[in-house]
């Protein structure tokens, strides 16, 4: 792998989210983007004047627009500076931190505004994401964006009824904490006596997988800033580093160019490589937070064991004793993660602008009630596309 | 023989993308206005001193919230730019060929791309002015503005040459054939029924040996010119001489010229001389006459 040691430190100085929802009417594309920039900018105390370079994204497809970047300028505020569009499916927003951090660790530009968002009310995900899919073996044949492929391999590693649990409780939890983030899409005050029923009840989509357990179509966008130590330290009291991210991808859609299976899932491989090249030896005693891209309930529980470098029931154990909520011991997504919260182009800006918060000790309601200095977030694209972004409070790595 | 693509298949797909736009309140007060009063709206920035429109909620250049400094604009602008498109495609607005032009409306700063129609492909250029035709029926959109087509800003009486526009050795002239209708229609407007105009019979006993046109016919031949080109539209004429000199037989094609000789600079008046030729370039009259040109009209 080409990985190279930074040329410097680059902090994040400011972040700004809307209010999520599954509609924003009342603006459009650039008027909700700036929304979220007016936000950065006032949470950095900068003005658009003292960013040097814009990096904006979104799913391809999901709205029908292309080259947004170009007429979102009104609300980006790229007018007379550089500008970069970058787009990976389900991973952009991770995608566009690990450029911003590029951009500035390459001593390009001292302070970069990454930029993601979406507005899933105006299009049709679906369609967008059937393109992905190769066209000659696997477009006409694909079922759209869900899959029940966790809870298949869950369910026959644990049982039925412990992996239901164990999935229905993953998905209380993060309703509970997206009961105390207001900017959360969707909190609907789940209870711990619903899990029976949800269980039985919930509308089926696709096999084992079940309306609750998925996650949101929303609305809203995700502005990040980011500057070089020297003026990250001279611009904030509590910049936020980024200490390393490693991203791993691979078509999976109908496991067409990987024959040779059984192999590591990119997420497993992603951990493995980040941890060992920054001689991180038990992630799970290392981090204080992590912010998952959790599309589904399922995934999620699944998903523990990859990123955490996890054997045998460990993941499964955490949920069961709720090692994972906002108190407990891991805690995963105060924020009330992708379940709650899922602006494709924004989730996985989200999720490094979540876990940058809990450092700072800003989040509000959702902050972790413990120390939070060292945050791990997580994208995730289709067909399998793994970013992980390590933060640091402290640059003594 | 067989060809190198033989037996290349292909897959034909289709697929189906439906979305929709949120205007957003700014987007959707320009709409609403557009709709409901056919007023097409921009926003100003006073900061930049900048009026854009499409409005927008925040000036790109200072960042801004400028979506409560809402102006009117009128319904006329000048092209800045324009292209002629030809070739046809499914999802174009109307059929070709037609013409999309950037057109900056009077008191704006940015320009909006619109359709204009009305007009040859051939005569469209940079600098044309056009006024914007509002569609019957709505659609709450950009298309409520149905198209823009050239605008006639000059006035509804364009005035001949003013004293001061007006230089000596200026001239003007009207041909036309004089037949016999128009001798027998001279007779009934000036009441001369004399048979040497009428009556062919008679008019073999005078010197002419035929029927020949009143006087006065060639002579009204100059009017044209003095009232309607040269000075033209708005012209007073309190004096004009003629000596005739040849008569006009029906069929002759008549020249009635006018130039100007002199400029009097007391009463900014003029004089000119005047002189009618037939076919065959024979003087048939000469005389002059004082023109008083015209003033700007309501003063």
């Amino acid at each position: 792998m080409g990985y190279k040691n930074k040329k410097r430190h680059v902090g994040i100085i400011g972040i700004g989210e809307t209010k999520f929802s599954s509609h924003r009417e009342d603006v459009n594309q650039p008027e909700m983007i700036h929304e979220a920039v007016r936000r950065a900018l006032d949470d950095a105390g900068l003005q658009i004047d003292d960013i040097d370079c814009v990096v904006h994204g979104n799913m391809e497809l999901f709205e029908m627009v292309h080259q947004a970047d170009m007429w979102h300028t009104i609300g980006t505020g790229a007018y007379g500076k550089s500008a970069f569009r970058l787009t990976t499916g389900g991973t952009t927003g991770g995608t566009l931190v690990c450029g911003a951090d590029n951009l500035v660790a390459s001593g390009m530009y001292d302070v970069v505004m990454a930029i993601g968002f979406e507005k899933l009310q105006e299009g049709h995900t679906t369609g967008g994401i059937t393109n992905m899919a190769d066209p000659l073996w696997a477009r006409k044949l694909q079922s759209g964006a869900l899959t029940a492929q966790a809870a298949v391999k869950l369910i026959a590693e644990f049982g039925e009824e412990r992996a239901r649990r164990a999935a229905m409780t993953y998905r209380i939890i993060m309703d509970k904490h997206a009961c105390k983030n207001p900017n959360a899409h969707r909190a609907f005050h789940l209870e711990w006596d619903q899990i029976d029923d949800l269980m039985k009840h919930s509308p089926p989509l696709i096999g084992d997988l079940r309306l609750i357990h998925m996650c949101s179509q929303s609305d809203g966008a995700c502005a990040i800033i980011f500057a070089s130590e020297k003026k990250a330290r001279e611009i904030s009291d509590t910049p936020v580093w980024i200490r390393d991210h490693i991203t791993i991808h691979r078509e999976e859609t109908l496991n067409l160019h990987n024959n040779f299976y059984p192999i590591q899932t990119t997420h497993r491989f992603a951990a493995e490589k980040l941890y060992e090249r920054n001689g991180i030896e038990n992630p799970l005693e290392y981090f204080d937070v992590f912010e998952m891209y959790d599309p589904s309930a399922w995934w999620g529980v699944d998903w523990l064991r990859d990123f955490f470098l996890l054997e045998g029931d460990q993941h499964i154990q955490m949920v069961e004793n709720h090692d994972i909520m906002i108190d407990g011991k891991m805690p995963i997504n105060p924020s009330g993660g992708v379940i709650a919260t899922n602006p494709i182009g924004a989730t996985a800006m989200v999720r490094v602008a979540e876990a940058a918060k809990q450092i700072r000790g800003d989040a509000g309601e959702h902050q972790i009630p413990g120390k939070v200095e060292h945050g791990l977030a997580s994208s995730f694209g289709g067909t399998m596309w793994t970013v992980l972004t390590m933060l640091e409070k402290e640059t003594n790595w | 023989m067989s060809k190198p693509t033989d037996d290349c298949h292909v897959v034909e797909g289709k697929l189906a993308l439906p979305y929709q736009y949120f205007a957003g309140r700014t987007g959707s007060r320009f709409l609403i206005s557009l709709r409901d009063k056919k007023k097409i709206m921009g926003v100003r920035c006073e900061k930049c001193d900048k009026v854009f429109v499409p409005p927008r909620q925040t000036c790109e250049r200072c960042f801004s919230d400028i979506s409560d400094n809402w102006v009117e604009l009128g319904n006329k602008g000048t092209v800045t730019g324009y292209t002629i498109i030809r070739y046809e495609e499914p999802h174009q607005p109307i059929k070709p060929p037609y013409i999309m032009a950037q057109i900056t409306l009077d008191g704006a700063d940015t320009p909006i791309t619109h359709i204009v129609k009305g007009m040859p492909l051939s005569k469209m250029k940079t600098g044309t002015r056009v006024k914007a035709i509002f569609a019957k029926k709505t659609t709450s959109s950009i298309r409520d503005i149905e198209y823009f087509r050239p605008s006639d800003d000059k006035p509804a009486f364009e005035l001949g040459y003013t004293y001061d526009e007006l230089e000596v050795g200026m001239s003007a002239s009207f041909t036309k054939t004089v037949s016999e209708s128009d001798v027998y229609l001279f007779a009934g407007i000036s009441g001369d029924f004399n048979p040497m105009h009428l009556n062919e019979e008679f008019a073999k006993l005078t010197p002419f040996g035929t029927r020949i046109a009143h006087g006065a016919l060639p002579q009204s031949l100059i009017a044209p010119v003095l009232g309607m080109k040269l000075p033209g539209l708005g012209t007073v004429i309190p004096e004009i001489t003629v000596r005739f000199r040849k008569p006009t037989y029906f069929g002759d094609t008549i020249t009635a010229t006018g130039e100007v000789v002199e400029k009097i600079e007391k009463r900014r008046w003029v004089r000119m001389e005047l002189r009618w030729t037939n076919q065959k370039d024979e003087l048939v009259a000469e005389g002059s006459c004082l023109a008083i040109p015209p003033v700007p009209l309501g003063k």
